[in-house]
């Protein structure tokens, strides 16, 4: 016998198809993430990075930090993995950035928000499954200081192309 | 503590000259523990990174690498050699995926150096980057460009 749960469940689907983006959105994206000196620590050394701003203590202190500076790339993954669920999840291509810009130094145990605008949208000439988006992306901290800023474009599915 | 001795004396802020190509000396297979640990660890929710028995119905058949993960290992392969004196990351510009990265793909680090420009301090220069990550069979799967302020060896390198 087949669990009744199997066949009464309703799927919450998640993500935002092309059809749903509108020129000037604007999303806040939820959850924030405290980065601390863990995630740093294996985020460096796991990316082989050599600068030992990164996961030496003293040598940031003697480069007049109060400690250990966080990696820019775990601070542009982690802006960028707050905007997934509202920009990019519903499936297609993460095709590139442009004019990202790192604007100031970002510390373990700093709490980073983000939210991101639509600035461009249009079908793609090669695929009508998916259409192509473009957002303005900011990332915050918890003084509501930004800390970066990036233009990311995606292939975005469309609805019922099943892509993912 | 002596500063300048926990770091190379061959990538000061002088030591670029536009035009020179590198190649870097290691490479990284990439694995779950790349893909998957730094998809997670940054909250991508995207599970085409992470979901193998969904990812079996598409035509990649089988999880596609974060480019958050790509760019920040071929950065990562690069930093050594172009960034382990640098005071700070500035920015990046035209990146751009090309071909998709799966588990088990060996990923390679090459750099360009497309410029050098007095910074607005006297102790560090800007330097201009192009990277390009390549796979095992020589395919670009990843290229960009990417500011760096590099510490001045005349100000740094006896620290």
């Amino acid at each position: 016998m087949t669990d009744t749960f199997l066949t009464k469940a309703k799927l919450r689907p998640k993500g935002h198809f092309y059809e749903e983006f509108e020129l000037g959105q604007v999303f806040e994206h939820h959850w924030g993430r405290t980065l601390n000196e863990s995630d740093n620590s294996l985020f460096s050394t796991l990316t082989i990075q050599a600068n030992p701003l990164y996961f030496n203590a003293e040598f940031a202190k003697a480069h007049g930090h109060k400690g250990i500076v966080l990696n820019p790339m775990i601070v542009f993954g982690t802006v960028f993995g707050l905007s997934v669920e509202d920009l990019s999840e519903a499936g297609g291509a993460f095709l590139g950035v442009d004019d990202l810009t790192f604007e100031g130094h970002v510390y373990p145990d700093d709490t980073l928000t983000a939210c991101s605008e639509v600035i461009n949208k249009r079908e793609s000439e090669k695929n009508p499954d998916v259409g192509i988006v473009t957002w303005h992306t900011q990332g915050f901290n918890q003084k509501g200081e930004r800390i970066i800023e990036f233009k990311r474009t995606n292939m975005v599915s469309k609805k019922g192309a099943g892509i993912l | 503590m002596n500063v300048s001795a926990l770091t190379g004396n061959d990538n000061y802020f002088e030591d670029f000259t536009p035009g020179e190509v590198i190649k870097h000396a290691r490479g990284k297979t990439v694995s779950e523990l790349e893909n998957v640990l730094i998809t997670n660890l940054v909250m991508n929710t995207a599970q085409g990174h992470f979901n193998e028995h969904i990812m079996e119905k598409t035509r990649f058949g089988k999880r596609i690498t974060f480019g958050g993960c790509t760019a920040s290992l071929i950065i990562g392969l690069a930093s050594q050699d172009t960034s382990e004196n640098a005071l700070a990351e500035l920015g990046l510009d035209k990146i751009r995926f090309k071909v998709p990265v799966c588990h088990d793909d060996t990923l390679y680090a090459y750099t360009e150096v497309l410029a050098v420009r007095d910074a607005d301090r006297e102790d560090a220069g800007e330097v201009h980057f192009k990277h390009w990550g390549v796979n095992q069979n020589n395919d670009v799967v990843f290229e960009g460009e990417r500011r760096t302020l590099v510490k001045r060896r005349s100000h740094w390198g006896n620290q």
